[in-house]
C-alpha cells in the first residue's frame, strides 16, 4: 500500500515538473543577440538596399542572425526622425511563398516578457511575384494582433533573384506618438521579435522567430560629424597635394627625358 | 702589336655603359612612378571611401577592405621612393632624409579616416624603411 502511494506521489511530482517546464519553456524568450544601432543618413524605404549610393553604409550589420533554422541578413540603423531596420533573406528561387512576410513585434522596453510584446509592423506580400505587399501597423493585446487606428512608420519589401528584403522605419520619440505603439527613445534599449511567416494571418501564421535587443543609441550627430568632416577635408587635402606633386613629378621625369636625349646627342 | 690605341675603345665602351645604365634607371623611374601612380588612385578610392562595398558588412570583409586600404598605400610608398631615388641618381643627387619624411608623411596622411590603416601602414612603412636601409650596400 504505502509502495503504491510512493508511486503515485512521485508520478504527480514528475507531471508537475513536466508541465511547469513546458510553460517555462513557452514563456521563457531569450535574445539571441544585442545590437547598438548606428546613426547615419536615412535610406529610401523602398525594398531595395542600394549600395551604390551608399544606402545603409553606417548601418550596423549582422549576417549571422537565425530565426529558428532560417538565416537571415539584419541592418539596423537611426537617425534623428526613425529607427530603420532591414532584413534580408535569401532563399533558393521557387521556395518563396507567395504570402512571405516579416514582422517585427516590438517590446515597450528591454524586456522580453510576452506580455511587453505591445507593437507590431509586418511588410506582408500579397503576391511576391508581382512584388506587392502590405505594411501594417497592429496593437498586439494578450497575443491577439488589433489593426492600429492611425499607421505609424513605414515599410517596404521587394523579392530580388533569391533575395527578399524588408525595409522598415520606425518613428523615435515623436511628440504624437501612438499610444498604441512602443515609444521607442533615444539611449534606450528595446526587444524586437523578428518574425517570418508565409500567410496572412497573424500571430497564427508566424513560422519562425528571433529576438533581438536594439540599443538605440543616443543622438550625438553633430560632434560626429564635424570631426568626421575635419578629417575628410584633411584627408582630401592630402590626396590632393599628392596629386599636384605627382603631376609636377611626372612632367620633370618627361623634361629629364629631353635633358638626357639632348645629352646623348 | 696594334697600332691602333686602346684606350679610346675603353671609353667608348664606358660611356655606352654609362649610357645603358642610365637608360636602365630612367626606365626604372618611369615604371616605377606609373606603379605608384596606380597604386595612389587606388588608395584614393578605397581610403577617400569612394568604393565601400567591403565596409561595414562583416569582420572578413572589414579585414579585406582594410588590408587593401593598407597594401595600396605601401605599394605607393615602395614605388615612389624606388622611383624617386632614382630620378635624384640621374640629375646627381641622392635620396635623403628630408625628401623620405615627406614621403612618410604624404603616405600616412593617406590614412586618417581609418585608425587600424592608419597602424598598419606605420608598421608597414617601418619595415620597409628597415628592408631598404639593409639592402643599402
Amino acid at each position: 500500500m504505502k509502495k503504491e502511494i510512493f508511486k503515485v506521489l512521485t508520478c504527480i511530482v514528475i507531471i508537475n515538473i513536466t508541465v511547469i517546464s513546458l510553460f517555462l519553456l513557452v514563456n521563457g524568450n531569450c535574445a539571441v543577440e544585442e545590437i547598438d544601432s548606428k546613426y547615419g543618413d536615412p535610406p529610401i524605404i523602398d525594398g531595395h538596399i542600394d549600395l551604390s549610393a551608399k544606402e545603409w553604409s553606417k548601418a550596423f550589420k549582422d549576417n549571422d542572425i537565425k530565426l529558428e533554422d532560417l538565416p537571415i541578413k539584419l541592418w539596423v540603423m537611426h537617425d534623428n526622425e526613425n529607427l530603420y531596420i532591414s532584413v534580408q533573406i535569401e532563399i533558393f528561387p521557387g521556395y518563396h511563398s507567395i504570402n512571405e512576410f516579416i514582422g517585427l513585434i516590438i517590446s515597450n522596453s528591454s524586456s522580453e516578457n510576452k506580455e511587453d510584446f505591445i507593437d507590431a509592423r509586418i511588410i506582408q506580400f500579397t503576391n511576391i511575384s508581382t512584388n506587392k505587399y502590405n505594411y501594417f501597423d497592429y496593437n498586439v493585446s494578450d497575443s491577439v494582433f488589433l489593426i492600429d487606428t492611425e499607421e505609424n512608420g513605414d515599410g517596404a519589401a521587394k523579392l530580388e533573384k533569391i533575395t527578399s528584403t524588408y525595409e522598415f522605419a520606425l518613428p523615435i520619440k515623436g511628440d504624437d506618438t501612438d499610444k498604441d505603439d512602443a515609444a521607442l527613445d533615444y539611449g534606450n534599449s528595446y526587444a524586437f521579435n523578428i518574425t517570418y511567416g508565409e500567410t496572412q494571418s497573424y500571430p497564427d501564421g508566424i513560422k519562425k522567430s528571433a529576438i533581438v535587443l536594439i540599443n538605440i543609441q543616443s543622438l550625438t550627430p553633430s560632434i560626429i560629424s564635424i570631426t568626421n568632416l575635419v578629417l575628410y577635408v584633411l584627408i582630401v587635402l592630402v590626396f590632393s597635394i599628392i596629386g599636384i606633386l605627382l603631376f609636377v613629378y611626372i612632367y620633370r621625369i618627361f623634361k629629364l627625358k629631353e635633358y638626357m636625349e639632348r645629352y646623348k646627342r | 702589336m696594334s697600332k691602333i690605341p686602346k684606350q679610346p675603345e675603353k671609353k667608348q665602351k664606358a660611356s655606352e655603359k654609362y649610357q645603358s645604365d642610365d637608360n636602365f634607371a630612367y626606365r626604372s623611374v618611369i615604371i616605377s612612378a606609373i606603379l605608384g601612380v596606380i597604386a595612389f588612385i587606388f588608395s584614393l578610392l578605397f581610403n577617400i571611401q569612394i568604393i565601400t562595398v567591403f565596409m561595414n558588412i562583416n569582420l572578413l570583409w572589414t579585414l579585406i577592405d582594410v588590408s587593401i586600404k593598407v597594401i595600396m598605400i605601401l605599394l605607393f610608398f615602395l614605388f615612389i621612393i624606388t622611383s624617386y631615388a632614382n630620378y635624384k641618381e640621374l640629375i646627381g643627387k641622392r635620396l635623403n632624409w628630408k625628401d623620405l619624411i615627406v614621403f612618410i608623411f604624404l603616405s600616412i596622411g593617406q590614412t586618417l579616416l581609418n585608425p587600424s590603416v592608419f597602424i598598419l601602414t606605420l608598421i608597414g612603412i617601418f619595415i620597409i624603411l628597415i628592408y631598404l636601409f639593409l639592402i643599402q650596400e
